[in-house]
């Protein structure tokens, strides 16, 4: 018998072997973990954790859990202080690379439209049921500006030029239909103000 | 020393209080008289659906007096105004938010719309909100007057209402935009977008978290099928 057969040979003999004997071994891991946790004495967790932080039995366990509180702590007061600094709670005026303002504070949003010889410009909206704010061109560049003040949420806007309304604003976060005609919308607050 | 200090606080804290019930109570009068200006047959109907409004913080006494005062400088036929009146009406009754349709129909006046189609214009998002808090309460998220009174699952009836208002607000707009109701992942993309969005500001996190995880496309279509399909109110 060359070694290629005898290997062979014996392979075959070793599947053989363990197919038979398949039935006993499924069950062998489960059988063994369960003796062994039987085996094992149980500890009341304040003993667990006076064993834990024994100078002798347990110094390094005990290093590493006062490390990992320690750790843990650093965490929660970073978490916490990142909450209270985060960009979307500070209060003015902040723009945007698309030009639109954030309300939160004292300095509102901004409302830009270009309107080169318009005799008057407002705002309307949902904040002021619609009741026209004025915008200035005090330069007298043709572009019409006004800070309002709005509370934190989703506000539908149009501006009226000349008495005409106008609702599509470029810098709008949404335009959307109202009536047949366009409304646009801003934001305000953690996840609008065009960001 | 430390009695009288308390004594002073509550003092002063029902100073504030009177004050500020002063101060809502004060816009009311001027509501009533605004109303009664318009010489509207079903007056009192809608007064006292709108004063409940008001005690219920459905509704604040200003916009309903911007709302007035818009009908009343508005030109057309009285049954118009009240139409448009009693939507309101049926829905601060109902337990719905009116802030939405009062703004609508706000705006409607301001751009000179007629109030045939103002009317119309309100009366469907009235109909969404009813349609969208049956789904509401039909995923077993249910509105309770207070916090504290509020069992588990139920939310404080704020939140509750912004919910209701928002969600119907979007699919209005979605249908105003042209969008079809049969397409409804695109409904659930519309309302998920709104939430979203508004999430952390009107909206608690957790009040988006829980209808995001329980509506489904479907479900938004059926709403706004019935919201269609039902006779004008």
């Amino acid at each position: 018998m060359s070694a290629d057969s005898l290997e062979e040979a014996l392979r075959d003999t070793l599947h053989q072997e363990v197919a038979r004997e398949r039935p006993r071994l499924d069950g062998l891991e489960k059988c063994v973990t369960t003796e062994l946790a039987g085996r094992l004495p149980r500890l009341r967790p304040s003993e667990a954790f006076r064993r834990l932080l024994a100078p002798t039995r347990g110094a390094r366990i005990g290093q590493l859990a006062v490390v990992t509180a320690t750790a843990v702590l650093f965490l929660l007061v970073g978490v916490l202080l990142a909450g209270k600094v985060s960009p979307w709670r500070e209060p003015g005026l902040r723009l945007t690379a698309a030009g639109a303002g954030d309300a939160r504070g004292a300095a509102g949003v901004l409302f830009i439209m270009p309107a080169p010889g318009a005799k008057s410009v407002a705002v309307v909206g949902t904040w002021n049921g619609w009741q026209a704010t004025p915008l200035s061109d005090s330069d007298g560049d043709g572009i019409w500006t006004a800070t309002i003040p709005l509370a934190p949420g989703r506000h539908e806007y149009a501006f009226v030029v000349d008495g005409r309304w106008w609702g599509q604003d470029p810098l709008a976060d949404e335009v959307v239909r109202s009536f047949g005609e366009y409304n646009s919308v801003r934001y305000v607050g953690r996840a609008g103000d065009g960001a | 020393m430390t009695r009288n200090r308390v004594r002073s606080a509550f003092a002063f804290a029902a100073l504030l209080l009177a004050g500020a019930t002063c101060l809502a109570a004060a816009g009311i009068p001027e509501f009533e008289r605004a109303l009664s200006s318009l010489a509207l047959p079903g007056e009192a109907e809608i007064r006292q659906a709108f004063e409940v409004g008001f005690s219920q913080n459905r509704l604040e006494v200003e916009e309903a007096l911007l709302l007035v005062e818009g009908l009343s400088r508005a030109p057309g036929n009285g049954p118009e105004k009240q139409g448009i009146l009693l939507i309101v009406a049926g829905a601060l009754r109902d337990g719905l938010p009116a802030s939405m349709l009062v703004s609508k129909a706000c705006e409607g006046l301001a751009r000179g719309v007629p109030l045939l189609a103002i009317e119309q214009g309100v009366a469907q998002r009235a109909r969404l909100e009813v349609e969208v808090r049956d789904l509401l309460y039909a995923k077993r998220i249910f509105s309770a007057p207070t916090e504290a009174a509020a069992p588990p699952g139920a939310l404080p009836s704020a939140r509750f209402d912004a919910l209701v208002s928002e969600i119907a607000d979007a699919l209005a707009d979605y249908l105003e935009g042209g969008g079809s109701p049969l397409e409804g992942y695109l409904l659930l993309d519309a309302v998920t977008l709104r939430l979203t969005k508004l999430s952390g500001t009107v909206l608690p996190p957790q009040d988006v978290s829980l209808v995001l995880a329980r509506i489904e496309a479907g479900d938004l279509t059926s709403v706004v099928l019935n919201a269609l399909d039902q006779p004008k109110k």
